[in-house]
């Protein structure tokens, strides 16, 4: 077929598929552990602030 | 008169659901489960990835490109996988309107578009060297890109109602849209058996394998592992809207105390 690649060609496009899987699932990861974090952070002090009663947002 | 038979069991059955629409009952499972599946799931990957890419061989008309199988099928049913939870998330909102529901849903649809995204990506680079091609409208392609529109309808939808509204449950529009949008994801199964297409037919099936098993084990590794990575990445996200929405009642409470 017109423009298939074959041998040793291949192991780029392998690498660029792995590399993007890898670089994507890390992304999300980290910005969702990163929101949650900082969600939890954020509720947990306004909690503490409220029973200590005195309130700094 | 107390009930008794189906109507019983129905009872009970939505009894035993809404135990877990507290959000307290749901953190105290939800907070020690995430780090498991986080570590479980990425060391999966990493074990399933390192043998598809040294340990078994090349695919004898493939060649080395058959090695993105182990991270494109994930993706795909990731993507897929997605939608059919957040259908699911939808429905039960609107039957049941479980509290849970309408944050599972919109804790879904990131990562499901992102995975979407990703079968996209790794399906275009393994078309590059197969085909001759990046990219085909054909029924695989195509109705795999509609699911990410549909993704994206959904984030921007739900956006907007938390604008206006804060976050939380989903609105009935938004549930109405996850439930129908479902209806693309038999197309996506079906399309490369109901189209002429560059994709190749179903390789996994309920009736067994087209894929030599010798190929095929680092799959269910990277599947399985992708899975988890995933269910981490939901209650990760889950956990922030609730914690969001924490602080935004309280604040709610707050200003009506000084009002």
């Amino acid at each position: 077929m017109d423009g298939v690649i074959t041998g040793s060609g291949q192991w780029s496009y392998v690498a660029a598929a792995y590399a993007m899987t890898a670089l994507v699932s890390a992304l999300v990861l980290w910005r969702s552990w990163r929101a949650m974090r900082t969600a939890e952070a954020r509720s947990d002090a306004l909690r503490k602030e409220q029973r200590g009663g005195r309130l700094v947002i | 008169m107390q009930s008794t038979g189906p109507a019983r069991v129905a009872v009970l059955d939505r009894k035993s659901m809404h135990a877990y629409a507290n959000p307290t009952r749901f953190l105290a499972i939800a907070r020690p489960l995430t780090p498991w599946l986080t570590g479980l799931g990425l060391l999966l990957i990493l074990i399933g990835c390192v043998a598809g890419l040294t340990m078994v061989p090349g695919d004898y008309k493939q060649g080395e490109t058959a090695r993105i199988l182990y991270v494109h099928v994930p993706a795909a049913w990731l993507g897929m996988g997605g939608w059919t939870s957040l259908a699911i998330a939808g429905l039960v909102q609107l039957v049941w309107r479980h509290p849970l529901s309408g944050i599972a849903a919109r804790a879904v649809a990131v990562p499901g578009m992102m995975f979407t995204a990703l079968c996209l990506i790794t399906g275009s680079i393994w078309g590059k060297p197969t085909w001759g091609t990046w990219w085909e409208w054909d029924g695989r392609m195509t109705s795999m890109l509609v699911l990410l529109f549909l993704y994206a309808g959904f984030i921007a939808l739900t956006a907007g109602e938390d604008a206006q509204r804060g976050g939380g449950s989903l609105s009935r529009g938004a549930a109405i849209y996850a439930v129908v949008g479902a209806v693309n994801i038999p197309i996506i199964n079906r399309s490369v058996v109901w189209w002429n297409s560059l994709h190749q037919g179903p390789s996994i099936t309920l009736g067994g394998s087209s894929i030599d098993g010798a190929l095929l084990w680092p799959l269910g590794l990277t599947l399985l592992g992708f899975s988890l990575l995933f269910g981490a990445i939901v209650l990760m996200r889950m956990r922030a809207i609730i914690a969001e929405n924490r602080v935004a009642a309280r604040m709610r409470r707050l200003a009506d105390e000084e009002g």
